[in-house]
Order: structure tokens, then C-alpha cells, then sequence
């Protein structure tokens, strides 16, 4: 009974939570205590989503079109954002040299604001599709590199030792030791940047574009359609859980020696 | 003791006669960053091991015992003098020093057999030689079905038998063991001497292996050598003739507790 107890606790408190929170929101609308149009209650939310589901809004375009536009939006700016800072993150973070010269510069890109080079992107990159990919590229790439380059400077020295007294060549040691000891790291930094490029895209698919969930919750606005634009905020939530799931497993696969993760946080 | 049949005779044709296994020949180290004037961490220390001895270093922390290991391990380089293995001179790690780390050095990405693996495979096995090797090798250490089992999935003490089977897969003609069994608990500490004993005897390799504990060193060594720090020097040698396995309780060893006592208080 305890087990069982301690099984499901982690389920079971959340879902309580969600029902009574969306209980006494449907409640508190029902008596005029919230208003309709600014908190739309979740039996409303969820008729509009049946809708955007079916018929889609606006321009006859489906909350599923929406959604993979922005998947496939996101995946790309990462894609390259990871592709590109794994072997140059290596290579920095390999040598202390490279790494004290890069640091001010990495410091530097990492905290410039993504969002804020969004004019930039549309002068350089126009409108389309390659603005937003390089907007989630530019904030992925920057906390990925810094992530990678921090993974390898925390190698544990002692795991080095221990392959130089087994006469390890170096070669192997950079593949059998080195990357299996900074993949821990190398995975959250590829966590944390999968998150920054949540961030970026609903403001990246604000200007120029009328495709993409950030895109949809928009142009909600502009027809004091408040319920799409919280299906739309819910549809981003989902997607992030999901992926973030789906990378715990993934994690697993790759990672079998680390404890598990819970698929929470970065 | 001594006596029980070697399995590892792969050094046996490497050693020569007359040449120590060990020779450290007026090694000092003085660190970059030591305040001017400071004295060294190591003056200037000559030792000399035999074959298949078990020599213990014994001294307090930071009198300089694990950089002299670091030395004949060739992880640091002398400031001064030279080490001798087998009568060449130490350039740099590996080549038949096998050594284990006080912290848990294994690679916790793989299972306790692949570590072992790892060790083995270096020195040029196929995978089915390294296989069998291993599983031979956690069994002399006393190691029973954990071979799939990754280093977080052991005990302390069950790791540090990892690692003296990894440094074993080797083959190495001497083991360099620094503080191996620091950080376990005294009963298991007790244990993991026993079995270190029953290996060494078993695979007969020249071993120095450094504590802090005096008794440690009296259960372990043929020879302790004491050192007392700044400058890192030799204060007292002691040969240890008492049959193995020991008893704490025996009335020599408690003699020579008293005395390697007093060599370290009195720095």
C-alpha cells in the first residue's frame, strides 16, 4: 500500500492540482467574478481548441499546421545552433589558451538579448523562414558553445591521470575518455539551449509571418480572441513537455551510467 | 609467505639482477608557486626497492609522499635527481607502472568489466582475450557478478577492487597505490589489506603504496619508509619480518608502532 502510495504520489498530486485550479477558474468565470472575454474558462479553452484543431484559425490553417511550422522552426535554428557549437565547443574547450580568448567574446554574444537583434535579422535575412532560424540559432548556439566549452575544462583531472598511467594514446583518450566524461554536461547544455529556443521563437514568429504557434497567438490578438491565444500558450507548453521527455529518454539511451532525470528544468 | 607460485611471470624475464625494481636516486621536487625561501617538498630522496617488495611510504599529509609517488609514476617531473624502473630511467607514465588513485578514478560510463576492459585492450588484447582477462581479473580481486555493473552501482570498496583489477589487466611489473584505501571505512579498509595481500601474493608485482596509517603500513609493508615534510625527507626505515597474515595484537608490531610514532611526532 505504501509503494503503491509513493508510485503514484508524483501523479497524482499534479493532476489534483490542474483539476482544482481549472475548477474554481470555470467556477469564478460562471460567477461573473472573472470576465468571459479576458479569462476565457477552460470549458471554452477547450471548445476552441476542438476548433482550431478542425477548422483552424485564421486562414483556414490548423492548430497542427501551426504547431509543426514552429517544431520544424526550432529544430532547424538548433539543429545548426548544436551541429555548429559541439565541434567548435570542443576544440575550445580543449585548449586554455583558446578558451581565455573566446571567453569575453562568448560572454558577450551569450548575453546580448536575442530578441533585440530581431530588426537586424529582418534586414539581413528578410522576412521569411531564415531570420527566425537564425534568431533560434544565434540564442541556442551561444549557450551551447559556452555549455560544451564548459563541459570539457570539468573533465575530472583524475580520469585523465588514470588513462595516461594505462598508456592510453591520445586519440583514444579524446574519444573514450574525454567525450564520454563531458557527455553529461554536452546533453544539459543541449537541454538549457532547447529551452532558450522556446523563448525565442513565439517573439521570432511575432513579426513577418502568419504561420507558427507564436504567429497564432498574435494574431489572436488583434481579434480579442484571448482563448486562442491561451490554446496557443498551452499547445507551447505541451510541445516543451514533450521534448523535454523525449530528451530524458534519449538521455537514458546515450547516458545509461547516470541517474535518471525527471524531464523538469534543464 | 613469499613463496606461494607466481602467475604473472611476464616481468620475471624483464627483471634483471642486481637491478633494483625501483631506484630513486636523489629525487627533490620544489613546486613554482612555493614562497621564496620556503624548503622543498622533497629535499633529496635516494630508495631503492627490490623485486616483488611491498614498500610502504608513511607519512603525515603533506610531508610529500604522494608527489614522490607522483614522481616514480611519472605524472611529475623531479625538480632534482631521477627514478630508475628496472634500471631505465622514468620519462613518463604508463609502461608497466600500474597505479591506483586514493579517489575513485574509474570511468563511470563503463560497467565494472569494460573498465578492467579498457586497461586491457591498451595493451593490445582483442576483445575476447580482454573479456575472459576480466572477468579473471574481478575474480581474483574478489569480485563476483558485478561485472555489468556501473562504478556508481558499487561500494567504495568494490570500486577500489575495480581498480586494482583494471591496474592489474596491465600486467604491470609494479603497482604505485596512493591511498587506495583512504577513503573507506576502517572494517572495510581491513578487508580490502587482506585482499590487496592475497593478490599481491597471488600475482607477486613490486608495489609501493602510500598511507597515513600507521597500521596500515605495519599490516601491509616488507619495509615502511617514514617521512617527515619540508623538506620532504627519509626519517625512518623499517623492515618488517613478521609473517603474514598479521595480528594487530602481536607484540613486535606493537613495538614497531610505538617507534614509527615517535619518528613522525617528533617532526
Amino acid at each position: 500500500m505504501g509503494r503503491r502510495l509513493h508510485h503514484w504520489l508524483p501523479l497524482l498530486v499534479p493532476t489534483l492540482v490542474f483539476v482544482v485550479l481549472l475548477g474554481s477558474w470555470e467556477w469564478a468565470v460562471a460567477q461573473g467574478w472573472l470576465r468571459r472575454l479576458l479569462f476565457p474558462p477552460p470549458t471554452k479553452l477547450f471548445a476552441s481548441a476542438v476548433e482550431l484543431a478542425r477548422d483552424g484559425v485564421p486562414l483556414g490553417k490548423t492548430l497542427l499546421d501551426h504547431l509543426l511550422i514552429t517544431i520544424a522552426r526550432i529544430f532547424g535554428g538548433f539543429a545548426a545552433a548544436v551541429a555548429l557549437a559541439i565541434p567548435l565547443g570542443l576544440v575550445i574547450g580543449a585548449s586554455p589558451f583558446l578558451d581565455r580568448m573566446m571567453a569575453p567574446i562568448v560572454g558577450f554574444c551569450r548575453s546580448v538579448a536575442t530578441l533585440s537583434l530581431l530588426p537586424l535579422a529582418l534586414v539581413w535575412f528578410g522576412i521569411g523562414e531564415a531570420s527566425k532560424i537564425f534568431l533560434i540559432g544565434y540564442g541556442c548556439f551561444w549557450v551551447m558553445l559556452s555549455n560544451v566549452i564548459a563541459a570539457m575544462r570539468l573533465v575530472d583531472p583524475v580520469l585523465l591521470r588514470a588513462a595516461r598511467t594505462m598508456d592510453t594514446k591520445p586519440l583514444r583518450t579524446f574519444t573514450h575518455v574525454v567525450l564520454p566524461a563531458a557527455l553529461p554536461r554536452i546533453a544539459a547544455g543541449a537541454r538549457i539551449a532547447l529551452g532558450v529556443g522556446f523563448m525565442v521563437i513565439v517573439g521570432a514568429e511575432m513579426i513577418g509571418t502568419t504561420m507558427g504557434l507564436g504567429a497564432l497567438i498574435m494574431e489572436a490578438r488583434t481579434f480579442y480572441r484571448t482563448d486562442v491565444t491561451m490554446v496557443g500558450m498551452v499547445t507551447i507548453g505541451l510541445l516543451g513537455l514533450a521534448i523535454s521527455l523525449s530528451l530524458s529518454q534519449l538521455e537514458r539511451r546515450l547516458m545509461p551510467w547516470m541517474p535518471a532525470h525527471s524531464g523538469a528544468g534543464p | 609467505m613469499r613463496d606461494v607460485p607466481s602467475q604473472g611471470q611476464a616481468f620475471v624475464a624483464d627483471a634483471r639482477p642486481g637491478v633494483p625494481a625501483i631506484d630513486i636516486q636523489g629525487v627533490g621536487k620544489t613546486f613554482a608557486t612555493d614562497p621564496v625561501g620556503t624548503a622543498p617538498v622533497l629535499g633529496s630522496i635516494d630508495l631503492s626497492i627490490r623485486d616483488n617488495e611491498f614498500v610502504v611510504l608513511l607519512g603525515r599529509s603533506g610531508c610529500g609522499k604522494t608527489t614522490l609517488l607522483n614522481i616514480v609514476a611519472g605524472l611529475e617531473a623531479p625538480t632534482s635527481g631521477q627514478v630508475l624502473v628496472a634500471g631505465r630511467p622514468v620519462t613518463g607514465p604508463g609502461g608497466g607502472k600500474g597505479m591506483v588513485f586514493q579517489q575513485n578514478a574509474l570511468f563511470p560510463w563503463l560497467t565494472a568489466r569494460a573498465n578492467v576492459m579498457f586497461a586491457a585492450e591498451n595493451r593490445g588484447l582483442g576483445r575476447g582475450e580482454a573479456t575472459l582477462l576480466a572477468s579473471d581479473l574481478l575474480r581474483l580481486v574478489g569480485l563476483e557478478g558485478v561485472d555489468a555493473k556501473y562504478p556508481a552501482e558499487l561500494s567504495g570498496g568494490m570500486q577500489q577492487r575495480v581498480a586494482i583489477a583494471r591496474a592489474l589487466a596491465l600486467d604491470p611489473a609494479i603497482l604505485l597505490m596512493d591511498e587506495p584505501f583512504g577513503a573507506l571505512d576502517e572494517i572495510t579498509r581491513n578487508e580490502m589489506q587482506d585482499e590487496l595481500l592475497r593478490v599481491w601474493q597471488a600475482r607477486q608485482k613490486t608495489v609501493l603504496f602510500v598511507t597515513h596509517s600507521i597500521w596500515e603500513a605495519l599490516m601491509l609493508a616488507d619495509r615502511v619508509v617514514v617521512l617527515a615534510s619540508r623538506p620532504g625527507r627519509i626519517v625512518l626505515e623499517q623492515e618488517i619480518s613478521a609473517l603474514r597474515p598479521r595480528s594487530r595484537s602481536s607484540l613486535p608490531l606493537v613495538a614497531l608502532h610505538e617507534a614509527i610514532w615517535e619518528a613522525l611526532r617528533e617532526r
